[in-house]
C-alpha cells in the first residue's frame, strides 16, 4: 500500500511508496514479455483518463498499463475549444463524477490543475503531467530505467540538459533523484533557467561540454525552440554548438553513462542527426541510449502505480 | 445593546485612547454630543440616560483610512458596490476610503466622480474617488486632470495598469504636478510581468508558475523616481511588494525626492511559500514574494521608508477564484481585515508600537491624500474605531462583502471591531462581542 491515494507530485511520495513502486514495476515487466500480455487484478475498477492538453505517448502508456491490468477505462479528451469557452474545470470534472470511477488520470495545461481536482473531488488521482508543475509518472519510470541500468543508484551523477523553467519534466526529476540521493546538474541557457538563477540549491551550467565526460545519466530534455512563448533563444545552430549531444560529445561519455530523453527526439536539436543514424547502424552506440526501454518501462510504472492504488 | 447603532449622543468610558498625532496613549472618557466629540476627560458630567459604552477592555484608535479600494461600482456590482463595501469597511473599523478608478466603464470622467461621491454621501461615508490618469485606463491620453480635480477626484491613478510609455508618463507628471495633483502609481513592467502568476523563486520553481519577477515593478519605480527628480512631481508607490523596491524608495527619500509609498496586509503578513496550494487567493498582483522580501517590507515600515498600509481590497466572484491559478483573476479582498491582520503582525509578532503603527492606517494616508484625517480631538466629528485588541481567533471569513476572495482566512489574528463610529454615528456594532 502506498501512503496516499494521490499522486499529485514526487513530494506525495515517501522513500518507502517508491521503493515498493520500483518493486511492483518489477513484476509487471515480466508480465508484459509473456505471450498473454494480461492480468485480472483490476477487474471490476474504472479508470477515468482526462487529457485537457493534447497527448499521444503518456495517454497510450496509461491507457495499456489499465488495459493489462483488466481495468474498465474511459477516454476524456477535452476539446480545447470547450475550455477555450471558459469551460471550468470544475464543470467538466462534475459532469464526470456522475460516471462513477475509481480513479482520475490528468494531463492538464495549467499547473496546479490536479492539485485543484483533487481538492475538488476527493477521489484518487494521478497526475498525468500539469503544466510546467510535475510530471511524477516520467520521473518513476526514468528511475526505474536507471535503476535498471545501474546496481546502485546512490551517488550517481545525473544532467539534465535543456529547457528547464518550462520543464514539468525536470521538476518531477530533480525531486525524485533528490530523495533518491542521485546529484543532478541542470545544463541550460541563461533564459531557459529561473530569472535568480537557483534552482533547489542544484548545480547549475550553461554548456553541455562541462559535464560530458563526468556524469552517469545524461538526460536530454525535449528542446521546443518554437514554443517558447518569447522567442529569446538565438538559434538551433547556437543550442547545437552549446547544448546539443552530438557524435563527437557522445565519444566522450563516461564508460557505463547512459542517455535517456522522454522522447520523442527532435532529431537534429537535442541529439544531431548524425549520431541518431549512427544508432541505428551501431549496436554498441545504441546501447547507450535508453529511450526505448523507458518507454517499456513507462507501462510497467504505471500498472505499478494503478495496481497499488486501486487493489 | 444592538440599540446603540445610529446613536449620536453617547459617552464611552474609561477606553484606551490611542492619539496617532500625540504619539500617545491614555485612558480616558469620551463623550460624544450630535457626532461630536464634545469631551474627553476622566470626569464629563454627561446628561443622565445617555447612552453608555463600558470600553474598559477597549482601546480606541481614530477611524482607519484605507487608501487602496476596488469599490467595483460601478459595473461590477457582483463583486462589490458602493454599499457593501462601505459595510465591509465599517466592519473593518475603517471610516474613509480612496477607491480606484477601474470599475466598469473607468472613472475619468467627471460623471462617474459625482455619481461616487453622491452614492457615498447617502450611506453618510467619506469616499475619496481616484481617478484615471489616462483616459479608459489605456495609458495612451491624459485625462481631464483638471476638470476631474475640480469634480472631487482626490488623486489620479491607473491602478491595476502600469503606462509604459516614458514620454507619456513624464508629461503625466508635469501635467499632474501643474494641478498639484498626486499621483498613485502601480509600477508594472509588463515585458517582465506578462503572463506572469507568482513570484520568482519558490512558487515559479517548485509550483511550475511562470514568474511574476520583483524586476516588474522595480524597473518602473526607477523609471518614475527619476522622473519625479526631473519634475518635483509628488508620487505614491502602491502596493510596494518587494525588497529592492523598498530600498530604491529609501534611497529617494534620502535624496529629497517627493516620494512615498504604501504595501498591502497581505505582502506584510504572508510570503510565497503560503502559495504551496496553489490557493488562489494568494494570487494577487503584485505578488507575494519571498521572505526575504517580506522581512525588508517590515524593515521599511519600522524605518518610516513604507508610509502607509492599504487593502487593495479586490473583490471577485466565486467563479472568478474557484478555478485554476493560472485562469483565478488577481486580487484579495481586506478592509475586513486591514487592522486584524497588520496589527497581528506588526504589533505582536513584531513589536511594534502601536501608536506608531496606527499612524499607518490613520494619519499618514490623510497626510499623503493631503486632506484632514481623523484623530481624537475634541470639537471634531466622532471618527472612531472601538476594538478589543486581545481578543484572538481564527479569522472566519469576511461578513460583509459580497465576494469572499480573502487570504486571512483561517488566520489566527488578534484584534477585533466592536465599534465603528462614522461621521458622528455609531454605524457599526459587533453584537457577537458586546453585549
Amino acid at each position: 500500500m502506498l501512503s496516499g491515494k494521490s499522486i499529485i507530485g514526487i513530494d506525495d511520495l515517501k522513500k518507502e511508496d517508491i521503493d515498493l513502486i520500483i518493486n511492483s514495476a518489477d513484476s509487471f515487466i515480466e508480465v508484459l514479455d509473456r505471450k498473454v500480455k494480461k492480468v485480472p487484478t483490476l477487474r471490476g475498477n474504472t479508470v477515468a483518463s482526462l487529457f485537457f492538453e493534447p497527448s499521444t505517448r503518456t495517454k497510450n502508456s496509461f491507457e495499456i498499463a489499465a488495459k493489462r491490468l483488466s481495468a474498465d477505462l474511459i477516454n476524456f479528451s477535452a476539446s480545447s475549444s470547450s475550455l477555450k469557452k471558459g469551460e471550468s474545470v470544475i464543470d467538466t470534472i462534475n459532469t464526470i463524477m456522475g460516471i462513477k470511477v475509481n480513479l482520475f488520470i490528468i494531463r492538464h495545461p495549467e499547473a496546479g490543475a490536479c492539485k485543484l481536482i483533487s481538492d475538488f473531488t476527493g477521489m484518487p488521482i494521478i497526475n498525468a503531467g500539469d503544466g510546467a508543475h510535475e510530471h511524477p509518472t516520467q520521473a518513476l519510470l526514468d528511475l526505474y530505467t536507471i535503476k535498471r541500468n545501474f546496481k546502485k543508484i546512490e551517488g550517481l551523477k545525473v544532467a539534465i540538459v535543456g529547457d528547464i523553467i518550462n520543464s514539468r519534466v525536470a521538476r518531477s526529476n530533480v525531486k525524485l533523484f533528490k530523495k533518491m540521493g542521485i546529484e543532478t546538474t541542470l545544463v541550460s541557457p541563461t533564459m531557459l533557467l529561473p530569472e535568480n538563477n537557483e534552482y533547489m540549491g542544484l548545480e547549475i551550467k550553461n554548456s553541455i561540454s562541462e559535464v560530458i565526460d563526468k556524469v552517469d545519466v545524461l538526460y536530454m530534455l525535449r528542446m521546443q525552440l518554437e514554443r517558447q512563448d518569447r522567442k529569446m533563444y538565438p538559434s538551433i545552430e547556437e543550442y547545437n554548438k552549446f547544448l546539443s549531444l552530438n557524435t563527437s560529445r557522445f565519444f566522450c561519455l563516461k564508460k557505463g553513462c547512459i542517455v535517456m530523453h522522454p522522447g520523442p527526439v527532435n532529431r537534429g536539436i537535442e541529439i544531431s542527426e548524425e549520431l541518431m543514424d549512427l544508432a541505428d547502424k551501431n549496436g554498441e552506440v545504441a546501447k547507450k541510449f535508453k529511450i526505448k526501454q523507458q518507454v517499456t518501462n513507462g507501462v510497467a510504472v504505471r500498472m505499478a502505480l494503478l495496481y497499488l492504488i486501486l487493489s | 445593546m444592538k440599540s446603540i447603532l445610529g446613536k449620536r449622543n453617547l459617552i464611552i468610558k474609561e477606553a484606551e485612547i490611542v492619539d496617532p498625532e500625540k504619539n500617545n496613549k491614555y485612558r480616558s472618557n469620551i463623550y460624544i454630543k450630535d457626532g461630536k466629540i464634545e469631551k474627553i476627560g476622566k470626569n464629563i458630567s454627561a446628561p443622565e440616560g445617555i447612552a453608555e459604552i463600558n470600553a474598559e477592555k477597549y482601546t480606541a484608535f481614530p477611524g482607519f483610512f484605507d487608501m487602496h479600494v476596488h469599490l467595483r461600482d460601478p459595473g461590477q456590482e457582483r463583486k462589490e458596490d458602493i454599499k457593501s463595501g462601505i459595510k465591509s469597511a465599517l466592519r473593518g473599523g475603517i471610516t474613509s476610503i480612496a477607491c480606484m478608478p477601474n470599475t466598469k466603464p473607468p472613472v475619468d470622467n467627471i460623471n462617474l466622480v459625482k455619481y461616487i461621491l453622491g452614492e457615498a454621501r447617502k450611506y453618510n461615508f467619506k469616499v475619496w474617488p481616484v481617478a484615471a490618469m489616462t483616459k479608459g485606463l489605456e495609458g495612451e491620453k491624459i485625462s481631464e486632470i483638471g476638470l476631474l480635480k475640480n469634480a472631487g477626484a482626490i488623486a489620479f491613478s491607473d491602478d491595476g495598469k502600469c503606462v509604459q510609455d516614458g514620454k507619456l508618463m513624464f508629461e503625466i507628471m508635469k501635467y499632474a504636478k501643474s494641478f498639484g495633483s498626486l499621483l498613485i502609481l502601480h509600477e508594472e513592467d509588463y515585458s517582465f510581468s506578462s503572463g506572469g502568476l507568482a513570484s520568482e523563486g519558490y512558487p515559479s520553481i517548485e509550483l511550475g508558475l511562470k514568474a511574476f519577477p520583483g524586476l516588474a515593478e522595480e524597473t518602473m519605480i526607477s523609471r518614475d523616481i527619476s522622473f519625479s527628480k526631473k519634475t518635483s512631481t509628488k508620487i505614491h508607490i502602491t502596493h510596494i511588494s518587494s525588497k529592492n523596491s523598498v530600498e530604491m524608495v529609501r534611497q529617494a527619500k534620502k535624496e529629497g525626492i517627493n516620494i512615498t509609498c504604501d504595501v498591502t496586509p497581505h505582502h506584510i503578513y504572508f510570503n510565497d511559500t503560503y502559495l504551496k496550494n496553489y490557493n488562489t487567493n494568494f494570487k494577487v498582483s503584485p505578488p507575494i514574494r519571498s521572505s526575504l522580501d517580506q522581512e525588508a517590507i517590515i524593515e521599511g515600515i519600522m524605518d518610516k521608508t513604507i508610509d502607509a498600509i492599504a487593502s487593495d481590497h479586490a473583490p471577485h466572484l466565486k467563479e472568478d477564484k474557484n478555478t485554476t491559478f493560472s485562469r483565478a483573476l488577481f486580487g484579495a479582498i481586506g478592509m475586513e481585515t486591514l487592522f486584524k491582520a497588520t496589527y497581528t503582525k506588526l504589533c505582536r509578532e513584531e513589536g511594534m508600537d502601536i501608536a506608531e503603527y496606527i499612524k499607518l492606517i490613520t494619519s499618514n494616508p490623510a497626510k499623503i491624500l493631503n486632506i484632514e484625517g481623523s484623530c481624537i480631538k475634541e470639537g471634531r466629528v466622532a471618527n472612531l474605531a472601538i476594538a478589543d485588541i486581545g481578543f484572538v481567533e481564527k479569522f472566519s471569513g469576511p461578513l460583509y462583502s459580497k465576494s469572499s476572495n480573502c487570504p486571512f482566512t483561517g488566520e489566527e489574528l488578534y484584534g477585533e471591531i466592536i465599534f465603528t463610529i462614522n461621521n458622528g454615528d455609531v454605524s457599526f456594532v459587533n453584537s457577537d462581542l458586546y453585549e
